[in-house]
């Protein structure tokens, strides 16, 4: 599924270089213009006819090393459901440091007009427009002119980054299918940058040339690889439901500076060569390093330790400090400028709080580090060479006698030693700095679990009266307890339960253990519930699946390309006990099932049993993957399938003769 | 009556200074706490015009955050634009027990653009701010000026505009010289307005709201804008963007949008009059050539939402819309009146507030700028009033759907403005009628063949699957049918008709493997997985009325065959409701091996008493019971 490609830049020397493949702009046939639709892809409503970008590294106007991207593409829109196409968004960063810049924005519209004449619609300057987006991030924004089923669309422009480290990757692959689409890149040889590809897409051009003395500066002169990456016949990407991000699927190349040579003193940096690189620099950077220094947060410590003895103890504290001190202003991050201003405001990102964290177990006498990762939506990091910049969370690792936790202390519901299912990706790298950094499983030890009991009698009037109860144990307690929280009081959150249960009404409740995140979280419910009008009947039929009956399966396609990743193992029980009127008796119950995942991948049980009159009936659904591949997609598929059934049927009970 | 009216100011002066000195949680009235999040500890909104281009507010505001879940309440948004400044941002930070613990400024707001998701550019941009406190509960309190450069549009007053707040003490202030007439509407206010002079000789209107309790999300709910307390101010002479104005009803006000923002704006290219000429030659019905050149509007525009220019009311020129072939609702109106203006056909730029989720009317006796969020067009045939969508190339002539339909817009003629009501569509009009036959073999696999004929506003139903692939049809149905598992489709037929009353067709063939599930000899199957009612929240102390904001009727027929040699297990289902907003009758008959069902539901729009709530939730539940029934089948 996912693939990785090293391509490690071997600069090969060539006599004659070949000039930048651009296609010519504002060219097109008759024939394109004419299309009503793509042979390849009979479902589009666009495709690309071309594409073709380059980035060079170059001396600005205003002497300064940057990146010079060029974009060109020239897409055919079939019809109307495409015109989004037409609505171009050019994000450029801005901070006070670096500017992007972007120059020669032309764009055209070629269609065929009333009286079937080819006509050429440009885009005016004025229709330009730049936004300020936040403090990071402007955007240059304009829509085509004279959009309409049929016509071709074509723009381009030139960005300027400054600096070599944000170099642009290319992606191949898009929504709307391609019949080609190049990238090239000239690189001197002062800059050494690792190319990665990823996808299942093959490559039709890929070479490597050199060209002479393409980069001077001051006397400082080199020779560039010329690099070009093309496919042909580049079909889209569709997304399908429960899939991690779709960036770990779509083919692309992706650059990362490994070294470079300064042009002017000769003076060699390594880049992200090796993780030791990595593991010193972010060792002695303000911004990561020196956030985490023992003792940095020992006066905000101290008396939160006072008296505890053990390590677990302090640790479990110093984790509740955090969580209660420092609100999650809901901004991902993996750096931090100063942990200890997000302590005194008392609101920070992701880095600060559990850059915090990391600090303040380390100010207890804990050995802990920074786990750096990417979340789910964010893509899986490459494990081949280092690439920081993929990461995009850090949380903390705290090692605490011959084990360890991993701890996120953003949301002051999660329990010490759970991740919230957004950080289970994979692996995330341990910026241990004693030692070198190293991976680690990013899994939850909890699985999700619970338990529903219910103990009912059938009264004569056709109520069932009786006593629900729920145990919600690791990560269903954590998501139970977020969802209570969300109202101001529990009654109120009870308030609501009851108005949603319809028939349901509940008597008298309590809970166990609400705030002692690490226990069960328990609901005892007396409930009464509405189940017959009255019980002059000599037949009764019963569902004993009295709550979110499964009647839907949330698996529709016939197959599919992705593993379905539910992130943790899970299990639920359901269990119900019914006592029957002395004159009723069980005429007929459900067949028992059993169904297994292949490999002891999960299973679906339902037991029956009774005595005269009272029976039970219970089932157990439980999932002991996280993860389940294509192959076993239709095992999957087929188990619901089969919970769905058995949920449908009924008990039969009769009065006796 | 004098007395009491100073008596009033009194309490006002006094409760104003003891509240601003303490902030500690035990002061809330304990009645505010029920459900609230937030209270709202005192809120002082001053607005002063001090000359017709020269707007000043100052609003003091001090909110107690209870819980986590008042931290959004808290949060600070401030909008500006060219026209109206943000300055003198300052505020504290208390803890529980009203001790300040920090201060914040300008600087500790972000700035980011307000950009709409549906909009290319705009002109306004948003200052934020999120308080954040290591516990709770804590209070912020801060003021703020807003200087505007305009007069046409005053802010309203709300005293309290969100679930979940409570609100203790909130006052507005009007100022303005003695000779400025403003006319004014008061909404669900509790409390009447105060005159008064200041010591400047200014005239004062003030409204006072205290001891709001935290309302509740409750579900069928009569519009936010029709149910909460709100003051509106219009003062009848204004500045806006460097024009002059002046109005005092609808027929002013749309005739001062009809002079200064849309007359002259509606030339076309030589190119495109003549197209109009070529389309419409030999043509001699006007409905007619109306809806040639609509159509031709629809082919050649798209919908771009630009909003710049004499703030977001001025539509691009029609020449513009002529070469650029896009617009915004505005543009998009503008342009297609320009096209029936050549034709010789009289057309009315509408403003109306759009949304499918409620119809809010402009009021009818109270004019003002700040109602509508969206234009449409009216073309006024005699005895045939017939209103147009402009910003879609989809829509049938003639038809609004559930966007803009039954409520009060407002046309800008030549003559004035004129309120207008866009036309109903009845629950007898909104109408989804379909008819299946089943056939079960002994497995539980069901082979199925259906049609469904959607009409009204329902005819939008079925939009997500037009001039899609068989693929990502296949997709969608799926998703609409999602109570019959493992739906394989083999066929299906689309057709629209787009009259004024348009009507979607779908026919559908399928198959669906274990569709009825076998247990112990018998075999269980959802009578009815096609048409679902989902039961309704129990809401107990309710305070809104029961509001239904669009009527409509289903009818589903679905033949089962069965397997041979299986009968009956279970009784059959028979439900008959009727009640003020809905009928429900549902049958289930047994014979020559084939079940036959019938199901007829119709809801009713309008407002109900809210003590009609329980029994609405009770029509739901039966109906939801009816739709859940499981067949059984024994072998005979």
């Amino acid at each position: 599924m996912r693939k990785f490609l090293p391509n490690l830049l071997a600069i090969m020397l060539f006599a004659c270089v070949s000039q930048a493949q651009d296609f010519q702009f504002g060219k097109f046939t008759l024939d394109e213009l004419q299309q009503k639709t793509y042979k390849n892809d009979t479902s589009a409503h666009a495709y690309v006819i071309d594409e073709f970008g380059s980035t060079k590294i170059d001396v600005s106007a205003s002497d300064h090393i940057s990146m010079t991207y060029k974009y060109h593409v020239k897409i055919k829109i079939l019809d109307s459901k495409a015109f989004n196409k037409g609505t171009v968004e050019i994000p450029l960063y801005d901070n006070d440091n670096t500017t992007d810049e972007i120059d020669d924005i032309k764009a055209v519209t070629n269609y065929i007009d009333d009286n079937g004449g080819a006509q050429t619609a440009e885009l005016s300057p004025s229709k330009i427009y730049r936004v300020t987006e936040n403090k990071y991030w402007k955007q240059v924004k304009f829509a085509l002119p004279n959009l309409r089923n049929g016509c071709i669309i074509e723009y381009s422009y030139t960005k300027t980054i400054p600096g070599f480290y944000r170099f642009p990757s290319w992606e191949f692959q898009s929504d709307i299918p391609k019949i080609h689409s190049q990238y090239e890149v000239h690189i001197p040889a002062y800059w050494n940058y690792s190319a990665s590809i990823r996808g299942i897409l093959k490559l039709t051009t890929n070479t490597a040339e050199v060209e002479r003395e393409c980069f001077s500066s001051h006397g400082a002169k080199c020779d560039c690889s010329y690099l070009r990456y093309g496919i042909n016949d580049i079909p889209a990407f569709i997304e399908e439901d429960y899939m991690t991000a779709s960036k770990n699927f779509i083919s692309a190349v992706y650059f990362d500076l490994q070294e470079w040579i300064n042009p002017y003193t000769n003076v060699k940096q390594r880049e992200t060569k090796e993780w030791k690189d990595i593991d010193y620099n972010l060792k002695h950077s303000d911004y990561f390093g020196s956030q985490i220094k023992k003792n940095l947060l020992s006066p905000y410590i101290a008396p939160v330790i006072a008296g505890k003895t053990t390590e677990m103890e302090k640790a479990e504290a110093v984790y509740s400090y955090i969580k209660k001190n420092i609100k999650w202003n809901e901004i991902y991050a993996k750096y931090s400028d100063n942990v200890r201003k997000a302590l005194d405001t008392h609101t920070g990102d992701v880095a600060d709080i559990n850059l915090a964290l990391v600090a303040a177990l380390n100010s207890a006498g804990i050995k802990t580090e920074a786990v750096l990762l990417s979340t789910r939506s964010n893509g899986l990091v490459n494990r081949l060479y280092p690439v920081e910049r993929e990461f995009n969370y850090v949380i903390a690792k705290a090692n605490i006698g011959n084990d360890y936790y991993l701890l996120d202390a953003t949301d002051p519901l999660l329990p010490f030693g759970m991740l919230p299912l957004k950080c289970i990706n994979d692996q995330g790298r341990v910026m241990s700095f004693d030692e070198p950094s190293y991976w680690i499983d990013l899994v939850n030890r909890q699985k999700k679990v619970s338990t529903n009991s219910l103990s009912v009698t059938l009264e004569p009037n056709g109520k069932l009266k009786g006593t629900m109860v729920v145990y919600s144990m690791g990560y269903e307690g954590y998501q139970k307890r977020k969802a209570i929280k969300k109202f101001n009081t529990i009654d109120e959150y009870v308030e609501n339960l009851d108005e949603k249960l319809g028939k349901v009404k509940i008597l008298k409740y309590s809970f166990d253990n609400l705030d002692s995140l690490e226990k069960p979280l328990g609901e005892t419910y007396e409930v009464e519930i509405d189940a017959y009008d009255n019980l002059n009947h000599d037949r009764l039929s019963f569902n004993p699946i009295l709550f979110d009956r499964i009647v839907n399966n949330p698996f529709k396609l016939q197959e599919r390309n992705y593993p379905v990743d539910w992130g943790m193992p899970s299990i639920e029980r359901y269990t119900i006990t019914m006592r029957l009127p002395d004159n009723y008796t069980v005429e007929s119950a459900p067949e028992s099932a059993s169904i297994g995942l292949p490999n002891n991948g999960g299973k679906f049980l339902t037991q029956f049993s009774n005595t005269d009159n009272v029976f039970t009936y219970s089932n157990i659904i439980q999932f002991d993957k996280s993860v389940y591949e294509p192959e076993e997609y239709p095992y999957v598929k087929e188990l619901f399938n089969k919970i769905i059934a058995s949920e449908k049927a009924k008990i039969v009970f009769k009065k006796k003769s | 009556m004098r007395s009491l009216f100073c008596c009033l100011l009194l309490a006002f002066c006094s409760l104003l200074a003891k509240a601003q000195d303490n902030y500690a949680v035990d002061l809330i009235p304990k009645e505010l706490l029920p459900y609230a999040s937030a209270v709202i500890r005192n809120q002082t909104t001053t607005v002063e015009v001090k000359d017709a281009g020269n707007t000043f507010y100052h609003i003091q505001k001090a909110i107690t955050v209870l819980n986590s879940n008042g931290d959004d309440m808290a949060r600070i948004v401030l909008f500006y634009d060219k026209a109206n400044a943000i300055k003198n941002i300052k505020g504290t930070i208390y803890n529980e027990f009203g001790k300040p613990t920090g201060k914040f400024s300008e600087r500790e707001f972000s700035d980011e653009s307000a950009i709409n998701g549906f909009s290319l550019y705009e002109d306004s941009r948003v200052k934020v701010y999120s308080p954040a406190n290591g516990s709770y509960p804590y209070t912020i309190a801060y003021e703020y000026d807003i200087k505007s450069k305009q007069t046409l549009i005053v802010n309203d007053w709300e005293p309290n505009s969100q679930p979940g707040m409570a609100v203790e003490k909130s006052s507005y202030t009007f100022i303005c010289k003695p000779d400025f007439t403003i006319r004014y509407k008061e909404i669900n206010m509790p409390t009447k307005m105060v005159t008064g002079i200041t010591k400047e000789g200014l005239k004062t209107y003030t409204w006072q709201a205290n001891n709001i309790k935290a309302l509740r999300n409750e579900p069928f709910s009569p519009p936010a804008e029709t149910s909460l307390s709100r003051v509106k101010i219009a003062p009848k002479d204004f500045t806006y963007a460097g024009i002059k104005g002046s109005y005092s009803n609808w027929n002013d006000l749309g005739r001062w949008i009809y002079d200064n923002l849309l007359n002259g704006r509606q030339q076309l290219l030589p190119e495109t009059v003549e197209q109009v000429k070529q389309l419409t030659k030999g043509i001699t019905d006007d409905k007619e050539k109306a809806r040639i050149l609509y159509e031709y509007m629809q082919k050649k525009t798209r919908y771009i939402s630009v909003q710049v220019g004499i703030g977001g009311f001025q539509p691009y020129s029609a020449t513009e819309v002529d070469r650029l072939n896009y617009g915004d609702c505005k543009g998009l109106v503008n342009y297609t009146q320009a096209l029936f203006n050549t034709a010789g056909i009289t057309s009315w730029y509408c403003v109306v507030e759009a949304g499918s989720n409620k119809k809010i009317s402009m009021l009818n006796d109270f004019a003002s700028m700040d109602q509508g969020n969206h234009i449409i067009l009216c073309l006024p045939f005699k005895n045939d009033t017939t209103f147009l969508e402009c910003t879609s190339q989809k829509i049938p002539f003639g038809f609004l759907s559930g966007f803009t339909d039954d409520r009060t817009v407002l046309a800008c003629t030549p003559q004035g403005g004129k309120l207008m009501h866009t036309p109903k569509y009845t629950a007898t009009q909104n109408t989804q009628s379909r008819k299946a036959e089943f056939t079960l073999d002994a497995t539980g696999n069901l082979t199925g063949d259906m049609q469904t004929v959607y009409s009204g506003t329902q005819y939008d139903n079925v939009e997500e699957l037009v001039d899609e692939p068989f693929t990502e049809e296949v997709k969608t149905l799926q998703k609409m049918y999602s109570n019959i598992s493992n739906m394989e489709i083999n066929k299906i037929d689309l057709k629209q008709s787009k009259k004024p009353m348009p009507v979607s067709i779908e026919n559908i063939k399928f198959k669906a493997a274990e569709f009825a599930s076998a247990d112990n000899g018998k075999l269980y199957f959802s009578l009815n997985p096609l048409n679902r009612l989902r039961p309704v929240k129990d809401v107990r102390n309710r305070i809104n009325p029961v509001y239904i904001n669009r009527g409509f009727t289903d009818e589903d027929e679905i033949t089962y065959t069965l397997p041979a040699g299986y009968r009956l297990d279970t009784e059959p289902v028979r439900r008959n409701l009727s009640t003020p907003f809905g009928k429900f009758k549902a049958s289930m008959t047994f014979a020559d091996g084939k079940i036959t069902y019938k199901r007829q539901i119709e809801i009713k729009d309008g407002t109900y008493t809210k003590d009609s709530y329980a029994e609405l939730v009770d029509f739901y539940q039966k109906v939801a019971d009816s739709d859940n029934y499981t067949v059984s089948l024994i072998k005979n």
